[in-house]
């Protein structure tokens, strides 16, 4: 898993790229930690190149939503397809998320 | 049939889902519309096997065997109907029927393993002992609504 993050006009990207697993996901929380910490407001997860996720990335992303949403940010998430797609719909996240 | 033997460890989860990635394109599945009876390739079938298996070697991984390892036996058996994965694993036990359902509309960050596992096959068995064996079947010529609309699995948040 790769990921990179760019701030540009308010807006915060995080490009996420291959699998976002309970291998991969200790790697990002620090990342996930400080956009929480500078309350970035618009949030921008990229997906596009995410081959696979499973229960615990899901987890990941879950808690950024959650916590922006607290202090009033907001987070999208852009590209979802394939195997990720399949699993934001079987757990009804499509409905919850601003997805592009 | 496909068996293999590894460590149950989480550095082998890309290898061993990378085996039943290719193991889930041997076989043609097919979604059916039962009021018209038509048919069209499954195109979920990859995608909800290979998730559903890595919920179940997470768990190996991560509680059966507390991150400390142990080995796993991994059989795939496919038949003209249904394709059949078998996880052995000699750690600790649990109680599948003991699992909540999570409700969804809370989010939760945790605590879904095992509902994916539920929604992405027909039938999950689990059976404790030394070994701990877990069955996961998937048919082939699958219901139009089974999974994604949670046919096969209890539904928190149903539609209006």
């Amino acid at each position: 898993m790769n990921f990179t993050r760019n701030d540009a006009n308010g807006d915060t990207v995080l490009r996420i790229e291959g699998v976002l697993d309970a291998v991969t996901t200790p790697d990002i929380r620090p990342t996930i930690e400080a956009l929480v910490v500078e309350k970035r407001m618009r949030i921008i997860v990229d997906v596009s190149a995410l081959r696979l996720i499973d229960s615990s990335g899901v987890g990941v992303i879950v808690s950024l939503f959650k916590r922006a949403k607290a202090y009033g940010g907001e987070l999208k998430i852009q590209g979802l397809r394939d195997q990720p797609l399949t699993i934001f719909r079987l757990l009804r996240l499509d409905r919850v998320f601003s997805i592009s | 049939m496909i068996r293999v033997k590894i460590p149950g460890l989480l550095d082998y989860r890309d290898l061993a889902m990378r085996m039943v990635t290719s193991a889930c394109k041997l076989v043609h599945a097919r979604r059916v519309n039962p009021a018209s009876g038509e048919s069209r390739p499954d195109h979920e079938f990859d995608a909800e096997v290979v998730s559903a298996f890595g919920e179940a070697f997470n768990n190996v991984a991560l509680h059966s065997y507390r991150r400390q390892g142990g080995d796993v036996e991994i059989e795939i058996e496919t038949s003209p109907t249904a394709m059949v994965i078998r996880i052995l694993d000699y750690g600790d036990s649990f109680d599948i029927d003991d699992v909540p359902v999570p409700a969804l509309e809370s989010l939760p960050e945790s605590g879904l393993g095992i509902y994916i596992m539920r929604a992405c096959m027909d039938e999950i068995a689990y059976k404790a002992g030394q070994p701990n064996v877990l069955t996961m079947t998937r048919r082939l010529v699958r219901d139009e609504n089974a999974g994604m609309q949670g046919h096969n699995v209890a539904d928190p948040t149903p539609d209006e």
